[in-house]
């Protein structure tokens, strides 16, 4: 069973560093620095650093990509018995793309801008904004799950706030919806930015004067299937004075990125992307992402895609 | 067949290339099996990509004695696409190219492993359709509804696969696996024999088809539906007449009985404010007429006695008013009241596919109910009456002995119920294996025995060793 | 939820009528090498792991290359959940190479 091996790589570390990929705590966080957050509060700020690590991910993706292209067909799973040799994450993640790092953390300060703006009262978690273990539920590693899963809601809790403001689909979904099966009496509110901007729309000023342009939207699954966030992203859009496009699949039958088996098939995730992107480039107007992971998958078949944060806040900042 | 089946996967992964083989025991068994139930394991499975491909397995399956079993989606419910005895998978789902759409001829040229909404979905781009629509659209392939003779809602005003496919590229199973084109790319055609109809409906037992020439036609401008709802059944029957006889013959005409909507309401947690009879009747108009026709199609229905009656302009509305929930729960429903029924976990839905002239609906309907008692067999009825198309379902647990035998003999004397009203055994679905009884009875209800003799001739000279889907329909 | 046990998901596959209405919206299933690439594969491999069926290397790639995007679910008419049951298979699968995976 050679999938054995990217998944043990990625659960090994998870367990012990806390992350998939091996990065420094302060690479979590250092995006928040500029803003001056306070520390905790009745409603903290989490983003359970899928942002962050993306790019990282991708580089690994990449690498594990030029792997399986080096073989003749297949998937990485399949050439991977020599892998853990093969690999060298510390070295993977050193070739991350600086560009890539850079844009995430800026999605992120617009997150937080917009919240601000938008008259929402939160402070932010720092060091202790953890990874959600998202890929050991994924993967099916319950029980490393269970216990990350403990680990992080321990240190949500202790944090003292009673509402969690997640920012991107997978996070959001896993500790709305998945954290109180595995979580015993996990009690915290979970909502996202999205739909809490749309929630205080009325507190937010489009500027004035400025011509709006056409955007695409790509929904990502989590978001549109599993947690129902349909409406406010395009609510938004639209109060942010612009025009909103549909892709021919867009909504709750909105088509897959195909990042969430980036790692385990890079070439079956590069083919689906590449369907969506063309997909996308159909309808005519700016690409816009939700999800870190569409992010940087739809990017690396050569889309040029913005974060939806990045959007809203040129318009409404 | 000669040679051990390790050989022959080895053998047709050095003929096609290994990429177009799969042996993985598990995989094979998703090609050997169908929603009817039935289950087997094939050999392998093979993914042809080109006539060529196609032309040397046929070749090399007829050097050793080898069984061919052609596939589309197997999404049939006859047992026609279930490998019997060992043998390999023909899956054509590779072959899935839209080559050509010419408007001007009126004629799309596909691969046979095009699924049919995927084709309408191109086609609906340029104004178009292909009109035969199986309620399995989603998934049925071009190849397997020629194969299987499909038809769907639109039936009674586009006909089936047999009115729309013009010609047809085809693999014979023979000592040169031969290549042939039959039929034409013109509307007309008076080629000598009809093959291209022979091949429509053979149920993959003459020929692999390895590319269609289909008609295609333009999508109507609009269509107007009515939803009504009919305290009694002879009403339903009055409302098709009053149709009929003021010469429109709707786009669709749908039906379900009262007790079917209940059922499938029920189970499907739909709202329904006045049960009864449903007909669901859309009507295809210029834009317009769409006033004229809106306010005759209500006035007809009610005039006949429609309790409940809903009416929408387009067919986008009717969709967004929900008047497709219940005909499109029908399969879901039955699905899930077998489930509550048998309380084990596998069960079965046995849908039926006789079809009556339409103005014996009324004694088919109730003469299906009274089999219900009969067998003590909850049935849920719904079907095509613009065509006299029905399906009476049963869904029953395959290993409750008893259940599975009443079902077998409740399937028997439905088919000579249809017979009886001077209909057919299968609309639709196909003989298959599950049906191949029925079709004898057919012909022998028909005084022509004979028929068959001339079918298993047939099938001799198409495929002599007898090496192609062996064990279906003849 | 916390993975189905192997009862729940076979009860869970059991449901399923192979009538493949989820596979046209699958997008994983046009790329991959069979029908071991859509849901209506995935449902009956899992259902072939929850009985000890063998995890040759086919059925492991059709299990992990589900993107759990749940695009199938939404058109199963017997309102299967799709991703559920991929991921108790994953689970399953950690479950009997506990020893080696972690
Ligand atoms: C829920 C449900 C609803 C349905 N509703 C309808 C309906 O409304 N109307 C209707 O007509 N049918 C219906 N069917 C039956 C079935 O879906 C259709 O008959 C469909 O056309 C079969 O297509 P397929 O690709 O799945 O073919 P398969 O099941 O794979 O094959 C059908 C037959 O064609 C042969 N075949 C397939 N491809 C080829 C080829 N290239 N060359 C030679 N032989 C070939 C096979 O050997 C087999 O005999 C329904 C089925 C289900 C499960
Ligand atoms: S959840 Fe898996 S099986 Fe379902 S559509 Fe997505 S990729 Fe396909
Ligand atoms: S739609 Fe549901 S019932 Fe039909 S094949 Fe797919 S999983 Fe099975």
């Amino acid at each position: 069973m050679d999938v054995k091996l990217i998944l043990s790589l990625l659960a090994e570390n998870v367990e012990r560093t806390g992350y998939p990929v091996p990065v420094d705590v302060e690479r979590i966080y250092s995006w928040a620095k500029p803003l001056n957050l306070p520390r905790g509060g009745r409603a903290v700020l989490y983003t359970g650093a899928l942002y962050q690590l993306a790019p990282y991910i991708n580089s690994l993706v990449r690498h594990l990509e030029s792997l399986e292209g080096r073989r003749a067909g297949g998937l990485a799973l399949r050439l991977a018995k020599t892998l853990g040799k093969i690999i060298d994450l510390g070295k993977v993640v050193a070739k991350a793309d600086p560009g890539e790092i850079k844009a995430v953390e800026e999605v992120l300060r617009s997150i937080a801008r917009l919240l601000s703006a938008a008259g929402v009262e939160y402070g932010y978690l720092y060091e202790d904004d953890m990874y959600s273990g998202v890929i050991l539920y994924d993967m099916g590693l319950d029980e490393a799950f269970a216990r990350h899963a403990k680990m992080v809601a321990e240190t949500l809790e202790k944090s003292g706030a009673s509402l969690i403001i997640t920012v991107d689909p997978h996070t959001t979904h896993v500790l709305r919806s998945v954290f109180p099966e595995y979580v015993d009496g996990f009690g915290l509110e979970v909502k996202n930015y999205l739909e809490i901007l749309s929630e205080n729309i009325d507190s937010l000023k489009p500027r004035r004067g400025e011509a709006g342009y056409r955007v695409v939207i790509h929904d990502p699954c989590f978001y549109a299937r599993h947690e129902g966030i349909v409406e406010e992203p395009r609510q938004l859009l639209r109060f942010a004075g612009l025009e909103v496009e549909e892709p021919p699949r867009s909504g709750k039958m909105t088509y897959c990125c195909g990042g969430p088996v980036e790692a385990v098939s890079p070439s079956l995730s590069r083919r689906i992307a590449e369907t969506r992107l063309r997909e996308l480039q159909g309808v005519g107007g700016r690409i816009v992402t939700m999800c870190p992971i569409c992010y940087v998958n739809l990017r690396r078949v050569g889309g040029k895609v913005e974060d939806i944060a990045l959007h809203l806040s040129r318009r409404l900042l | 067949m000669s040679g051990n089946p390790g050989r022959i996967v080895d053998g047709l992964k050095s003929l096609l290339g290994r990429d177009r083989v799969v042996d993985d025991e598990a995989v094979v068994r998703l090609y050997s099996r169908e929603p009817s139930g039935l289950e087997s394991q094939a050999l392998a499975v093979v993914f042809p990509e080109t006539v060529r491909d196609v032309s040397r397995l046929a070749r090399y399956a007829y050097s050793r004695d080898l069984k061919l079993y052609p596939q589309g989606s197997s999404t049939s419910l006859s047992g026609s696409s279930v490998p019997l005895e060992e043998g390999v998978v023909v899956s054509f789902e590779r072959m899935n190219q839209v080559s050509e759409v010419s408007v001007v001829d009126s004629i799309a040229v596909v691969g046979p492993g095009v699924r049919i909404d995927e084709l309408n979905l191109m086609l609906a781009e340029k104004g178009y359709m292909f009109p035969v629509d199986p309620a399995s659209a989603a998934v049925a392939t071009v190849g397997g509804a020629i194969n299987s003779g499909a038809g769907g809602m639109r039936s009674a005003k586009y006909g089936t696969m047999r009115d729309w496919v013009l010609g047809l590229q085809l693999v014979l199973p023979d000592e040169h696996g031969t290549v042939l084109r039959v039929g034409c790319r013109t509307l007309k055609c008076r080629q000598g024999y009809d093959l291209v109809r022979l091949i429509v409906g053979s149920e993959g037992t003459l020929a692999m088809v390895t590319e269609a020439i289909l008609r295609i036609t333009p999508l109507p401008e609009q269509v107007v539906v009515a939803l009504a709802f009919y305290p009694e059944l002879r009403n339903v029957a009055e409302a098709v007449v009053a149709v009929k006889e003021q010469s429109v013959q709707p786009y669709l005409m749908e039906f379900m009985d009262r007790k079917t909507v209940e059922a499938a309401a029920k189970a499907m947690n739909i709202p329904v404010e006045t049960p009864g009879h449903m007909l669901l009747v859309g009507v295809d108009v210029n834009r317009e007429a769409t006033g004229r026709f809106v306010e005759w199609l209500g006035k007809t229905l009610r005039a006949t006695g429609a309790v409940k009656l809903h009416v929408a302009d387009t067919l986008r509305e009717a969709e967004d008013k929900g008047f497709f929930t219940l005909r499109r729960s029908l399969f879901p429903a039955q699905i899930k009241l077998a489930r509550e029924a048998a309380g084990s976990r596998r069960v079965l839905v046995y849908i039926e596919d006789i079809a009556v002239p339409p103005s014996r609906l009324v004694d088919a309907v109730e003469g299906l109910r009274s089999l219900e008692d009969k067998y003590g067999l909850p049935t849920m009825i719904g079907g095509h009456v613009g065509d006299g198309n029905l399906h009476p379902a049963v869904g029953f647990d395959p290993h409750n002995e008893d259940q599975a035998r009443r079902v077998e003999e409740w399937f028997e004397e439905v088919m000579e119920l249809a017979l009886k009203l001077g209909g057919t055994i299968s609309s639709e679905h196909g003989i298959g294996t599950l049906k191949r009884s029925g079709l004898r009875r057919e012909f022998e209800h028909l005084g022509s025995a004979k028929a068959l003799e001339l079918m298993r001739g047939l099938k001799r000279l198409f495929d002599p060793k007898g090496i192609l889907n062996p064990g279906k329909v003849v | 939820m916390a993975a189905w046990g192997r009862s729940r998901l076979l009860e869970e596959a059991g449901k399923c009528a192979y009538c493949g209405f989820c596979e046209a919206v699958c997008p994983t299933l046009p790329y991959g090498r069979h029908r071991g690439y859509g849901p209506r594969g995935r449902v009956l491999l899992t259902a072939h792991l929850a009985r000890g069926g063998k995890a040759s290397p086919e059925v492991l790639s059709s299990i992990y290359t589900c993107l759990t995007c749940a695009a199938c679910t939404l058109k199963c008419p017997a309102g299967i959940d799709i991703p559920a049951l991929v991921r108790a298979a994953r689970s399953l699968l950690v479950a009997v190479h506990e020893k080696t995976i972690i």
